[in-house]
């Protein structure tokens, strides 16, 4: 029995910051990394069927990306997952979510999982496509915003419940494998020491490339690119006080001055 | 085993017309006192043995002399109880004097005398023991009486074992066993104290046509007066002699089951509170417990992870109760009572370890068990050691507290309010949660450029802190500061981005990991610098820079802001600054004043603004911290109790017309502002940093004022 969760290293963006010169992300220097929000919980998730069903379920941890990658994996290796899978190659630099989907698909082939947990979506570009577009290559079914998970190992379906706009829950039974998108707030994360992330150092990681995975150049064309990244120009509200005469003066002023007058 | 006096000499009339069956039956009971005696030390140590070994004992002879120089001279038990000190004191010299005394006459009557025939106990010597025991008794008896009053009458609350922590239910709520052994032994010493002149008494009674007893009997006064007394109400020697026989056997055979009970009950702290004392550390306030972060298991979670040193600690608590009544979390109603964490302990040990084998399973430690440790207790505490400073037999609650949370901390078991904090630190080196890039952002207020330390020789290195980098109220006092080290020409530079916090609150949280980790990059980085001192106004930092990074290497000399601004001061490079009219009342930080004995120099610095100083009821090493350490200030206190700062503010409220309530720390200045509003005294008196003080009497609080207002919360803007 196994459950991979694959999982994102996060850049968190300092509240001043520069953009890089091609335009078209902020400069590496204004970055924190840090493991995505979402996926302390789908890790958690994981590890808590782990621990419920006693011994005989891996949890498999996997990330796309380079070795600074490393802490975010030593992170959750720390708080009980099995083994860790990278995987990366410089031509990854600008993967989108449909590209580590089509990795991801690779090491589900390989791992041969009963079920993959993903974060309900990542906290710096909030695409939530990964999940969905591994689920698609798969061809296996795939719930996202999963806010409450009953499942028991080796079952044939688990019964989960999703959180729907406007406050509505959706409660479903899924057929497994799947892939489900987990939500922040169906546990409570625990806490990784510093000490744990340390020894977790001695835990397994295996550092395989898209070529490994049997995937070409070809496989590792992003869907999408982005063309340019910038901070939109601050709209401007003013707040007209006083009586309804002054006022309607301000409000002429203002309108004078928009129209150049 | 037995000798005729020689008629000849004065000398002590021991087992005089006992007949054979009777002094065999004699030394029977006495060995057997003994056996049991020393099996139960034995067993004693047996119990603490089972612990890891601390190696506190060593150097043994100067540790010693130490102990001894307490023990005599009594300085832990008459601080701040000066009259149960003295009363101690007579218990404890009255005690002694008749020990020794009666070791002599054992030494006489069964050692020396059979094996040499030398017998020194008789003539001058006796008259002069004699003498002496009977001032010692009085002594005792004296001493025995007060305590007994005080127990009985004074009612005083920080002897009261009922637990504020546990409901009535609960089988160690009210640990009535206490009380009555507690006056068990008050009895008993009372009546073998009484029984001893009593049977001296009638003794002389007895012998009184004996002219080498009775010519000498005011050598002995008060076992004479009595005798005068007895004889005036009309006592024969016949009848004495039959008294003598009940009296005497009374109190042999009470003081011979005194010894016997010694190690099984409350009497044993004769010894271990010497123990527990000559294996004090020093260091136990300033200097958390090293440990291993790369073994298997960290901090304390079993009874068996505690080392011998505190299995005797906790052996050695008398209940005097001066850490209950000095503890912040207790009096502000939190489930923390350090006695009652000591004794839990204790009776956990007595319990589990004290068998002729070992539980089979581990005796866990953490839980809600009878005698168990909670969590919620061990959370409760702000590591101001003020437990640890008052405890009169050297018990060291606060490095117990920081190990079970270590283990705590490993287990993931903790508030969950805490986990953003220790990730915060984690991923950018503050418990604010804000990014590395803008801890040095309040430099920007400045008029002027502060050094970068990194890259340039500086005189002063100043490690800013958290607090003091972030906090929007400290930031102003941070600029105060900076400003002023500029108008006294101090040539200094700060860390900039690199600076992360020194971990003092890390570690006594229990992340043991993480502030070796934390410690390990600050000192690499301080060792690349060039600088000759360090200069923080933050006495968390100063207290662990100054007493934890030696272990890591990391030797430097370091000072707080205030006693640098004393010394600046006193050495003219601060002109000698205006007079402020203010009524002040001075807070001393736990880890600056209690902790660090830097008591004084605030104080100097306050006299040379020329403020009034009213001192606080409980100031210096008795402080009262603010709530803040040991990590609290991360954890959100329960609405439904009083804040240890509220209960602060409102003693500093009871200063008539007071204007300033001074303090000297950035934690300080956060909890008793709250405090202060807390408790409805925002109109009546400010809460402001003895720099802020200085500052205004040095006319900088003028200059610049206007561009200041230091970063309030919330996004700044963004440059593109």
């Amino acid at each position: 029995m196994k459950i991979l969760v694959p999982v994102k290293q996060i850049a968190s963006l300092d509240d001043q910051f520069e953009m890089r010169d091609d335009g078209r992300d902020v400069d590496d220097d204004y970055f924190e990394k840090d493991l995505n929000e979402f996926d302390h919980f789908s890790v958690e998730q994981a590890l808590l069927i782990k621990e419920a069903a006693g011994d005989g379920v891996e949890v498999v941890v996997a990330i796309v990306g380079d070795d600074d990658a490393d802490d975010a994996l030593r992170t959750v290796l720390a708080k009980g997952a099995d083994r860790g899978i990278r995987v990366w190659d410089d031509a990854l630099a600008g993967a989108d979510g449909i590209v580590v989907a089509k990795i991801l698909a690779k090491l589900v082939e390989r791992e041969k999982p009963d079920m993959v947990f993903t974060g309900a979506q990542s906290t710096d570009f909030g695409s939530a496509a990964t999940g969905m577009a591994l689920a698609g290559i798969l061809g296996w079914p795939h719930a996202a915003v999963v806010s409450h998970l009953d499942y028991t190992p080796g079952a044939p379906s688990a019964t989960l419940r999703r959180e729907l706009e406007g406050g509505l829950e959706e409660v479903m039974s899924i057929r497994c494998p799947a892939v489900l998108s987990i939500q922040l707030g169906i546990n409570q994360p625990r806490y990784a020491s510093l000490r744990g992330i340390k020894q977790a150092k001695q835990k397994q990681v295996d550092e395989l490339s898209p070529d490994d995975l049997g995937l070409g150049e070809d496989d590792l064309r992003p869907a999408s690119n982005v063309r340019r990244m910038y901070v939109p120009e601050r709209g401007k509200a003013e707040l007209i006080t006083g009586t309804a005469a002054e006022q309607a003066a301000r409000l002429a002023e203002i309108i004078k001055e928009i129209r150049g007058m | 085993m037995i000798s005729d006096p020689n008629p000849q000499d004065v000398t002590r009339i021991l087992f005089e017309s006992f007949p054979l069956w009777m002094l065999v039956t004699f030394y029977v009971v006495a060995i057997g006192a003994i056996l049991v005696f020393l099996y139960g030390i034995w067993s004693q140590i047996r119990k603490y043995r089972r612990g890891t070994r601390s190696g506190a004992w060593t150097p043994f002879w100067p540790r010693l002399g130490t102990m001894f120089r307490l023990v005599l001279e009594h300085t832990t038990i008459r601080r701040r109880a000066p009259v149960a000190g003295a009363a101690h004191m007579f218990i404890f010299y009255g005690f002694t004097v008749l020990f020794i005394g009666t070791s002599t006459i054992t030494l006489d009557q069964d050692i020396t005398g059979p094996a040499t025939g030398l017998h020194f106990w008789k003539n001058g010597f006796y008259l002069i023991f004699s003498l002496a025991m009977d001032l010692a008794g009085l002594s005792l008896i004296g001493g025995l009486l007060y305590m007994m009053y005080r127990r009985g009458w004074m009612a005083l609350p920080r002897l009261d074992y009922h637990r504020p922590d546990r409901s009535p239910e609960d089988p160690d709520y009210d640990r009535s066993f206490y009380r009555r052994e507690d006056w068990a032994f008050l009895w008993l010493l009372v009546i073998i104290g009484v029984t001893g002149f009593l049977v001296e008494a009638v003794r002389l009674v007895w012998l009184q046509h004996n002219p080498l007893v009775w010519d000498y009997r005011w050598w002995s006064p008060v076992g004479a007066l009595l005798a005068q007394l007895m004889a005036g109400l009309g006592m024969e020697p016949e009848g004495a002699a039959g008294f003598r026989m009940v009296l005497w056997w009374t109190h042999g055979i009470l003081a011979l089951s005194f010894i016997a009970v010694i190690p099984y009950t409350k009497i044993k702290h004769i010894f271990t509170a010497m123990g527990s004392l000559m294996a004090r550390d020093a260091q136990a306030k300033q200097r958390m417990p090293m440990a291993d972060v790369e073994a298997e298991r960290i901090g304390f979670s079993q009874l068996t992870d505690f080392s011998d040193k505190y299995l005797l600690n906790v052996d050695a608590c008398t209940k005097c109760g001066r850490c209950h009544e000095a503890c912040p979390a207790n009096a502000s109603g939190y489930p923390l009572s350090p006695r009652d964490l000591v004794l839990s302990l204790r009776e956990l040990a007595n319990d589990t370890l004290n068998g002729a084998r070992m539980p089979a399973g581990p005796i866990e430690v953490i839980g809600t068990g009878v005698n168990m440790i909670r969590p919620e207790t061990l959370w409760s505490c702000r590591s101001c050691a003020a437990c640890v400073e008052i405890c009169p037999v050297g018990v060291e609650h606060l490095p117990m507290i920081v190990q079970m949370r270590r283990s705590l901390v490993e287990a993931g078991e903790f508030d969950t309010m805490l986990q953003p904090t220790l990730k915060s630190l984690q991923k950018s080196g503050n418990s604010l949660g804000e990014s590395k890039r803008k801890r040095p952002r309040w430099t920007q207020k400045l008029d002027f450029q502060i050094k970068d330390a990194r890259t340039e020789p500086v005189d002063v290195l100043w490690y800013v802190g958290d607090y003091a980098s972030f906090d929007p109220r400290s930031q102003k006092v941070t600029i105060t500061f900076a400003r002023i080290l500029k108008a006294a020409g101090i040539d200094f530079g700060i860390l900039f981005e690199d600076e992360q916090t020194a971990g003092n609150d890390v570690r006594r949280v229990g992340e043991e990991g993480l502030f070796q980790a934390l410690a390990e990059a600050n000192i690499e980085l301080l060792n690349d610098c060039t600088f000759n001192s360090i200069v923080t106004t933050d006495p968390h930092t100063f207290n662990t820079i100054r007493n934890e990074y030696p272990e890591f290497g990391g030797n430097y000399t370091i000072e707080h802001a205030s006693s640098m601004l004393e010394r600046l001061i006193r050495e003219g490079r601060i002109p000698q600054p205006a007079k402020l009219d203010y009524r002040v009342t001075y807070h001393d930080p736990c880890h600056l004043g209690r902790i660090n004995g830097c008591t004084e120099a605030p104080r100097q610095v306050l006299q040379s603004v020329g403020v009034e100083l009213v001192e606080l009821g409980r100031s210096r090493d008795n402080s009262f911290c603010c709530g803040a350490g040991g990590g609290r200030i991360w954890l959100p206190d329960p609405p439904e109790l009083k804040k240890p700062a509220e209960l602060r503010a409102a003693e500093a409220a009871e200063i008539p017309g007071l204007d300033v309530l001074v303090v000297n720390c950035p934690k300080c200045l956060n909890m008793l502002e709250d405090g202060v509003k807390g408790t409805g005294n925002e109109g009546n008196f400010r809460v402001l940093e003895l720099t802020e003080l200085l500052a205004e009497a040095m006319g900088l609080d003028k200059k610049g004022a206007e561009e200041d207002g230091a970063d309030e919360p919330g996004r700044s803007a963004v440059s593109a």
